[in-house]
């Protein structure tokens, strides 16, 4: 037998099994496959107000810092769910379970349950107000007030919404003024 | 003994050939080949242009409401290559499968990246013939 023989053989056994498994693959490898194994034990809170879901984390980062779920009080997150078809001018094609299990995760941790500083802040700051952007609360905007525009237009920065660009520890939940490292480009 | 020769060399065969081939920029996997599928089906067509590809993936158009630019390349960059950056400063790896090798291999995934940027650029769902010849197009780089 030729070399060229073995060779076809062995590809038309990798294509004919490529056939019959892909519908399988397709039905295994879905996104929320993925994520069954992880989001039970991570729901729930911490004290660092740093609770992680794979799901939120996945659908979420691609296009902006994965903001902590105690950046906003429950109803925001409540109002920001019910409306991913139009998330700040884009349908973010989410499907209704992905959008049920996030919203569950960033209500149960919000920022009346963060237990910490920055969190209780942006509580009493929002008030009975349902903020929608971050950057549109009193307080983050009083701690930013010295940060001009030519600052966040930087092109490692980008805008007032990419938190973790200066804040360092951002993503780990420290939002401390030590911590934070402005980029000079 | 002669069978189990050839059943080792086969399965040596799909070792060698198999890999290079699920993760070659330049082919698509079996799931991605079921999309496709689909989209030959929904179009109407035998084979996709990547040339047309090419020609969606830079085309600018005018938002209604926002009244601003939109392109693919807005955050994409004009080049598939490159890294790009969402509207809010978040680097985007490049689109380009012969750079970063996991795109276009989760059909479901790209039905959803489809579904997003085609209405933010387009304010319309893309067709199967838009969405065919992009990917086309990407698979060529």
């Amino acid at each position: 037998m030729g070399l060229k023989k073995i060779f076809a053989i062995g590809f038309g056994v990798f294509m004919v099994a490529g056939l019959v498994a892909g519908p399988f693959a397709v039905a295994e490898s879905n996104e929320r496959g993925e994520n069954h194994e992880s989001h039970h034990s991570d729901r729930n809170g911490s004290s660092n107000g740093v609770p992680d879901n794979a799901l939120y984390k996945q659908e979420c980062v691609s296009c902006h810092f994965l903001y902590l779920p105690g950046l906003l009080p429950e109803r925001s997150w409540e109002r920001l769910m019910n409306s991913t078809d139009k998330h700040f001018g884009e349908n973010l094609a989410l499907d209704a379970s992905a959008v049920s299990e996030i919203k569950v995760f960033l209500k149960a941790n919000s920022s009346e349950k963060t237990g910490t500083e920055w969190g209780r802040k942006i509580t009493k700051s929002a008030g009975a107000s349902t903020p929608e952007r971050i950057t549109g609360i009193e307080w983050i905007k009083k701690e930013h007030r010295k940060i001009t525009p030519e600052i966040f237009n930087r092109a490692s920065i980008g805008s007032f919404s990419n938190c973790g660009a200066c804040h360092q520890g951002g993503a780990k939940g420290d939002f401390e003024e030590d911590s934070v490292r402005i980029p000079k480009e | 003994m002669v069978k189990r020769f050839l059943g080792g060399a086969a399965l040596a065969a799909i070792v060698v050939l198999g890999a290079p081939l699920a993760v070659h920029a330049g082919s698509l996997n079996p799931d991605m080949l079921l999309l496709i599928s689909t989209f030959q089906k929904g179009a109407g067509v035998k084979a996709f242009s990547a040339e047309d590809g090419k020609k969606l993936f830079n085309s600018k158009r005018t938002h209604s409401q926002k009244n601003e630019e939109r392109s693919c390349t807005t955050c994409h960059t004009a080049d598939p290559s490159k890294q790009g950056k969402t509207v809010v400063g978040k680097v985007i790896e490049p689109i380009s499968p012969a750079v970063t090798k996991e795109r276009f291999t989760n059909p479901k995934k790209v039905e959803k990246w489809f579904k997003r940027n085609c209405e933010w650029v387009l304010e319309r769902e893309c067709t199967s013939k838009e969405k065919g010849d992009f990917i086309t197009y990407m698979m060529s780089l």
